[in-house]
């Protein structure tokens, strides 16, 4: 009985927590900071906890409505409009469970990472704001929900950002992000007001209803605005600019957690794409639109990596050209999966599994080049190199982090790159080609990034040595990827396959 | 054209003037001081539009002992306006805060002089 009840409203639980324990910690966080170091772990926990509680249910289950300010939080009441509702399906389901990966990783990092700073109990509700506005952001079934998770994102993620505002260029960066990010909340307020103008519902599921009846061009507007702004806010090109500055000068320790945020964001215009924009508009044409702005994602993305001497802008470019493959990868698949020619749903299998692969991948990526920018205090390529005498494990988190970003045989990065060149090849061998090409480049930039940072003889650069946590959040996600890379099969029958279901249901007609 | 008209079209004029006055800040200025205004100036144009959209002519205000049940004003785009007001506030703090940060660290607040972080 009290199962079911946990069950049955994890996913309050998922949003509840977080907020919960930020307050805490903020509060009782004044009286000793080892409390609020304490109740942060807690919080991150029971998040990640009820996570778990809510794929198991969705994974062996079935997936659910969930209404609030009903007499039960049941599906039935879906139809009162006013509201507000959680979707709990396999897509939602691979979103959470990407952001916990990280979230887990980041706030183990960030214990030992962040010990020299002061004012850290903010810090740490800080990060559980944003564990809540991103998760929030994914699991949210109503369009002003999503104003607000993507507010409450943007505002404690923009804080973390300049969290070290003893740096001006951490300030500067999170000022361009919140400039942008706030205009951008605007818009997507503003078409909310559209949207609402037109058809008096919020909801997805109505709102989706609403379109089939009728389609005027202000709808057209609308859903315009807001594909921008989610695109903006996952770094897709053209709109990539605050990227490379956020990720390059947020602290170390939750610079993944940053680029999480933005995954989120994807998680989002992907379910918008599939659940309201594909019954107004042409399916062919919304996939077409996601196809370009990927290959542009990629090529752009790649190729400004390939100039940059810093180490993390450096992996700050590549995961823009990563994002570039799941919109490419989920473009196909929108574009096709009507037309019945069977390559649609690999291609989107390979774009959701790349997903979260990227996720875990670029976390360790990051969080291994912040641990040599830790030791060394050098963000330069062109003053490291011979870290590997002194580091042996970072070089191999890096090493393991580079092989899955460059798509290399073995790795699970190379498992979802193949599911995605295989689809997309039969869509247009041309895409398949730049898909292909931005992979080896990749590969040499990041062959390259390992050279001079870790090979070569010793220069004893090492300022300091890296602490065990830190050494942990990186084996965490180097034990998840490990797995990923020996079991992909499993991995993508038991977690990707729900969530291409929950996509492709959403996108025939109505959700779960 | 009517005065009803006229009366109408007012609000959604002002929401679109209001608008273009803040996007041209946060667009052409140079000063964070003015594109943070700008932004406040939009912020409080898509607040209008809201309420604009929800009001409907004769209809009574929800709250059920004053009215009958069927002339009531649907209110939800008038929590979605509290709720972005309160979300406004925020944001602009968090901003005005930044901007005395980089005032403090680059002694200047002019975006031309924003361009550290990529050296």
């Amino acid at each position: 009985m009290t199962l079911d009840i946990i069950i049955e409203n994890s996913p309050t639980f998922i949003l509840a927590i977080p907020l919960l324990f930020a307050f805490l910690t903020a509060v009782l966080g004044w009286v000793s900071e080892k409390i609020g170091e304490i109740l942060f772990g807690i919080g991150l926990a029971l998040t990640v906890f009820f996570v778990g509680v809510m794929s198991f249910e969705v994974l062996t289950a079935e997936s659910w409505f969930y209404v609030f300010g009903a007499e039960s939080p049941s599906p039935e009441n879906i139809t009162s409009f006013f509201r507000i509702t959680f979707i709990a399906d396999g897509f939602a389901v691979l979103a959470t469970i990407t952001i916990s990966i990280t979230a887990v990783a980041a706030g183990i990092y960030s214990y030992s990472f962040m010990k020299d700073e002061s004012g850290l109990n903010k810090f740490y509700t800080l990060f559980l704001l944003t564990l809540a506005g991103v998760n929030g952001m994914v699991l949210t079934g109503d369009l002003f929900n999503l104003f607000v998770w993507f507010e409450v994102t943007s505002v404690a993620s923009c804080a973390l950002i300049a969290f070290k505002n003893y740096r001006g260029r951490s300030v500067e960066a999170a000022l361009k992000y919140m400039v942008l990010s706030t205009v951008g909340g605007l818009v997507v307020l503003f078409s909310i007001g559209l949207l609402y103008g037109q058809h008096g519902v919020l909801n997805y599921a109505l709102l989706r209803e609403g379109i089939a009846g009728s389609f005027t061009f202000l709808d057209k507007l609308a859903l315009g605005l807001l594909a921008v702004v989610f695109a903006m806010k996952a770094s897709s090109v053209p709109m990539h600019m605050w990227a490379p500055d956020a990720y390059g000068e947020a602290p170390g320790s939750v610079t993944p957690f940053i680029a999480v945020t933005s995954l989120g964001s994807l998680f989002v215009l992907f379910r918008l794409f599939f659940g309201v924009f594909s019954v107004g508009l042409d399916v062919a044409i919304l996939g077409s639109l996601l196809i370009v702005l990927g290959a542009l994602s990629m090529i752009v993305g790649v190729s400004m990596a390939l100039v940059q001497s810093d180490l993390k802008r450096l992996i700050a470019y590549l995961s823009v050209s990563q994002v570039g493959y799941m919109m490419t990868a989920i473009g196909v698949g929108l574009a096709t999966l009507r037309s019945g020619e069977g390559f649609g749903d690999l291609a989107m299998q390979g774009g959701l599994f790349h997903m979260l692969n990227d996720g875990v991948y670029k976390a360790l990526l990051f969080l291994s080049a912040v641990a040599v920018i830790h030791t060394t205090d050098i963000r330069s390529l062109n003053d490291l190199g011979g870290l590997a005498h002194k580091m042996p494990y970072t070089t191999f988190f890096f090493l393991f982090g580079a092989l899955s970003i460059a798509g290399i045989p073995p790795t699970s990065g190379f498992s979802s790159k193949l599911l995605i060149y295989k689809s997309v090849y039969l869509y247009s061998p041309i895409l398949a080609i730049i898909a292909l090409v931005v992979s080896i480049i990749t590969f040499a930039i990041v062959a390259k990034a390992f050279f001079n940072a870790f090979l070569g003889p010793d220069q004893s650069l090492m300022k300091r040595r890296i602490s065990k946590p830190m050494l942990w959040g990186m084996g965490i996600l180097t034990v998840v990827l490990i797995v990923f890379t020996l079991f992909p099969n499993v991995v993508v029958a038991e977690i990707v396959d729900p969530a291409v279901e929950g996509l492709i249901g959403s996108l025939e007609g109505g959700l779960p | 054209m009517s005065w009803d008209t006229v009366f109408m079209i007012m609000p959604y004029l002002t929401v679109v003037i209001l608008l273009s006055i803040g996007l041209y800040a946060v667009l052409f200025k140079k000063n964070l001081i003015k594109i943070i205004m700008g932004i406040a100036i939009m912020q409080n144009g898509t607040n209008l539009f809201l309420v604009s959209l929800a009001y409907r002519d004769g209809y009574y205000a929800p709250i059920f002992t004053g009215a009958e049940s069927t002339e009531m004003v649907m209110p939800t785009p008038h929590a979605l306006t509290l709720t972005s007001i309160v979300i406004g506030l925020a944001t602009t703090a968090l901003l005005l805060s930044f901007t005395m940060m980089i005032k403090k660290h680059y002694n200047s607040i002019n975006t031309e002089d924003m361009r550290r972080c990529k050296e």
